[in-house]
């Protein structure tokens, strides 16, 4: 088994449409196409980075996110470090449904300690003109839901989207930071993905 | 089966090997192939290994008592690895011979814990076998050199040789000991797991991807025992994965049931007629690869011309000759001029034996009834849409799904493209079509070609009908029809390429989610366009067997496997070499090696049933559904998708949460319950009625 190297998965959760791939691709690629297909299945890229002096390698997964592929999606959730709960500016619906994703991702995930499990809340499109969610709004749920940090993004023109996936990566390691301060380390992390599998791509 | 309830098997697997040298300090290193078993015994659970060619000769398996202290050979030098006994060892096969059996995965099993009837000669390296309880068990070294290996460490730090998982499987046998012993990582040390307490560990894997889901737990564990489930068996083992397989559902509780508490008797509960032959008859042996013989060169032909169909037109319309017409189209497919008319016949709109005459008053009939169903969502008022979520929510994700579809291809690039205007009505029409259904993703790659080939609405939309009525189980809300293709599709793999599929199961990629895309969408978002109109008319002859997309998928499959294979690809490469394969491949090829792989197991006389029955061997093999279609039906019947046969299980009746590993050995009944020999000698039933 490898020793400790520095593979986060992250996964990016939310409605269909709201832009996690271009999310995902404007940071890996720096590109953005207004015209790219929906997701279907799931799929993943790695980006390397480094914040705070941590060499990090991140997975990003994205996912399919019509109701429908729920269960296509969800065992993909288990050994994420982070998730990414993505809504999209101009469509309050997407906005009203991060309670869900959050729920559904606590419950497939297998996560032990809700409360203190790294989530960041991005609130996509805001190139577009017309809001739907108000910058207050958005605050506010992530205020009440367990203090996550809120990012306001656009893929479209690269506003804030590394901010929102450093931002992640620094969650996990303070995470990581309280964790190995308060667990003894006589027991297995089950959870955890064998970071040896990082090597790809 | 009358076998004495006292000894179980609960985790099995062959090819599992010690490399003599680096056991014993010699100079030339003899491989050592063997299976290793996991067996509960009187309420013990031991460990064995025995040499593949090992006679069963109690005088020499080393035996640890249940509460004595295990006694082996490899006391003399505890500890130190390099200082093993030395002992002459004659190779009794040359490398080539092991590695080939690797290779092909074609082992002959000596029946378990039977010593009747097996050769009196002891091997020397029989030398190599060992037994011990697991209570006596005090570590296990896991580490790996391009493949895993565990040295086991019992009490009184006694260190039996490595057994090397060269065809993977390790963690799987870590996995069925952590459901009777805790194991845990030692400190500091994180390739030694301690063997914490004989109590029924709770814990479980957490990487196994599928196995929160309680039953699917159970069909693991029928797959991940290939050499168990014979392959006739596998019929009815299949049969009842069509149905007890369930996706967790969010709002389903976690099952309660502690495992251990869980009797292996239960899955023959859960799978009436399904036999568990818990100790092996003597005799017995079991399927491990069924020779196919060759895989024949196919050519494929030129697309049909509007010549070649016009040729079959009679003078009022009627296309005569179809099943000859059928053929040449999946030989080489269609001219595009041709596409816009011959789709329709292809799919079903347009029975083949109408006159032009009938086409028309069709046509027109379909035309007011399409206009009826678009007129219902068209003159829904916002007020309306406000208390209607369902139509709100459809609407919303077809606007956005429309604007990112094809985009790239000259018919619906640029701002306000009509095209995409009549993708959406097309698809808004559907939702009043089929209102259960509604918009799911993935209809719109559905779509989009048949309107780029009709250009027009009505008939793309009748068009699009027919080939949801073939794909609908895909996009329903337990998605039966994905999971359904997904375990047919393993079948074949099984059939087709066992050390694949071995593999593949080892990388815990063994369902093949990565191919979800294909199924869903028939290859839409693999291929070039033009390669998607070809692979999809060709698809739609029916020929030149039921299901010929999932052969389509293992000829993919068979392209990648040496580089999947090689790079020693894990879960998630593999997911991505798959997904990154889009528009990279060659439809021509593609086709050409699904059509030999088809003819291949066609003519081989001992395919297993369950194979049969997916590609629709057993039933006459004349003539697709379509041929015989009904004149002026309603509803247009294209070839029917394979279905799921009946299960003996209700859907809801979900086996308990975790079954274990067991022998599951399925009696297929040939009517007369006699033995059935194949030809080839590695395929061998023994049937017990």
């Amino acid at each position: 088994m490898a020793s400790k190297s520095s593979l986060l998965k992250v996964i990016l959760l939310g409605d269909g449409g709201v832009g996690k791939s271009s999310l995902m691709n404007r940071y890996v690629t720096n590109k953005f196409d207004t015209h790219l297909f929906h997701t279907i299945g799931v799929e993943f890229l790695n980006k390397d980075l480094e914040v705070d002096g941590h060499m990090v390698t991140m997975q990003i997964w994205d996912t399919a996110g019509q109701e429908r592929f729920r269960s296509l999606r969800t065992p993909f959730y288990r050994g994420s470090d982070c998730c990414l709960l993505t809504f999209s500016v101009d469509d309050s619906q997407s906005f009203l449904n991060l309670a869900n994703w959050k729920k559904e991702f606590i419950y497939y995930a297998d996560v032990k300690e809700p409360e203190s499990f790294p989530f960041v809340v991005l609130g996509n499109k805001l190139d577009v003109t017309e809001r739907q969610v108000s910058l207050e709004e958005a605050r506010q749920w992530c205020r009440d839901n367990g203090g996550h940090p809120y990012f306001e993004t656009s893929a479209k023109d690269a506003t804030n989207v590394a901010a929102a996936f450093e931002e992640a990566v620094r969650r996990v390691l303070a995470a990581e930071d309280r964790a190995e301060h308060l667990i003894p380390t006589d027991t297995v992390n089950l959870h955890r993905k064998p970071r040896s599998s990082a090597s790809c791509c | 089966m009358a076998a004495p309830a006292t000894t179980k098997l609960v985790f099995e697997q062959e090819g599992i090997f010690i490399h003599s040298s680096s056991a014993r300090g010699e100079d030339q290193e003899v491989l050592i192939s063997g299976f290793l078993r996991l067996i509960q015994k009187d309420g013990d659970f031991c460990v064995e290994y025995r040499p593949l060619e090992d006679a069963v000769d109690p005088s020499n398996m080393l035996c640890a008592g249940k509460d004595s202290s295990s006694v082996v050979e490899w006391t003399q030098t505890p500890q130190c690895a390099g200082e093993r006994p030395h002992r002459p060892v004659e190779p009794q096969q040359s490398y080539e011979t092991e590695w080939d059996m690797i290779n092909t995965v074609s082992f002959k099993r000596k029946p378990y814990a039977n010593g009747e009837g097996v050769s009196h000669q002891v091997h020397e390296r029989s030398r190599w076998a060992f037994f011990f309880n697991v209570s006596d068990l005090k570590s296990i070294r896991v580490k790996t050199e391009g493949w895993a290996y565990l040295v086991f460490c019992l009490r009184e730090d006694t260190r039996l040789p490595a057994l090397h998982f060269h065809q993977g499987g390790s963690e799987d046998f870590l996995d069925c000991l952590r459901r009777y012993v805790v194991l845990s990582e030692c400190p500091g040390d994180k390739t030694c797991l301690m063997v914490c307490s004989h109590s029924k560990a709770l814990s479980q894997s957490f990487e196994n991807l599928m196995e929160d889901d309680t039953t699917y737990g159970v069909v693991q564990k029928l797959r991940k025992d290939p050499y168990t489930a014979t392959f006739g068996g596998f019929a009815k083992v299949t049969n009842y994965l069509f149905d007890a397989f369930r996706w967790p559902e969010l709002e389903q509780e976690p099952q309660a049931t502690p495992e251990a508490e869980v009797s292996p008797d239960t899955l023959s509960e859960v799978i009436p007629g399904l036999e568990i032959n818990q100790q092996q008859e003597p005799g017995f042996e079991v399927i491990t690869r069924v020779d196919l013989g060759r895989r024949p060169d196919v050519e494929r032909r030129d697309p049909v011309s509007a010549e070649d169909w016009a040729r079959r037109v009679d003078s009022e319309g009627r296309v005569r000759d179809v099943s000859h017409l059928k053929r040449l189209v999946f030989k080489g497919g269609l001219c595009h001029a041709l596409r816009k008319e011959a789709w329709k016949f292809l799919l079903g709109y347009f029975p083949w034996e109408s006159t032009r005459e009938e086409r028309k008053n069709l046509q027109k009939r379909k035309t007011d009834e399409y206009f009826r169903m678009k007129l219902q969502w068209k003159s829904v008022s916002e007020e309306q849409e406000k208390r209607n979520s369902r139509l709100r929510d459809n609407r919303s994700l077809i606007e956005k799904d429309v604007n990112r579809t094809d985009r790239t291809n000259k018919f619906y690039e640029g701002p306000d493209n009509p095209g995409l205007i009549l993708l959406h009505d097309i698809l808004m029409t559907y939702c009043m079509y089929d209102f259960d259904l509604g918009y799911v993703q993935g209809m719109n790659d559905l779509l989009s070609p048949i309107l780029y080939v009709m250009e027009n609405e009505v008939d793309a939309f009748w068009c699009f009908v027919a080939y949801m009525e073939q794909m609908h189980q895909n996009f329903e809300e337990q998605m039966q029809g994905m999971k359904t293709q997904l375990i047919q599709l393993s079948t074949l793999l099984r059939l087709l390429d066992l050390a694949f599929w071995n593999y593949l199961e080892a990388q815990d990629s063994g369902y093949l989610y990565f191919c979800f895309r294909w199924l869903l969408i028939r290859f839409k978002r693999e291929l070039t366009f033009q390669d998607v109109l070809r692979l999809w008319e060709v698809m739609w002859t029916g020929l030149p067997c039921q299901n010929f997309h999932l052969l389509v998928c293992c000829a993919i499959l068979d392209s990648e496997k040496q580089k999947i294979m090689e790079e020693h690809y894990g879960f998630n490469e593999i997911l991505k070499h798959i997904n990154e394969l889009s528009m990279k491949l060659d439809i021509e090829e593609i086709l050409q090696k699904a059509e030999a792989i088809c003819i291949q197991i066609k003519s081989c006389k001992d395919i297993p049933h369950s194979v049969s029955e997916i590609l629709g061997f057993n039933e006459e093999a004349e003539l697709p559904a379509t041929e015989a279609e009904a004149g002026d039906s309603e509803r247009p019947d294209p070839p029917a998708p394979s279905h799921a046969p009946p299960s003996h299980i209700p859907p809801s009746h979900a086996p308990p949460s975790h079954v274990r590993q067991e022998r599951v050995t399925d009696l297929i009944s040939n009517g007369n319950g006699h033995l059935h020999e194949a030809a080839h000698d590695v395929y061998k039933i023994a049937y017990i009625s």
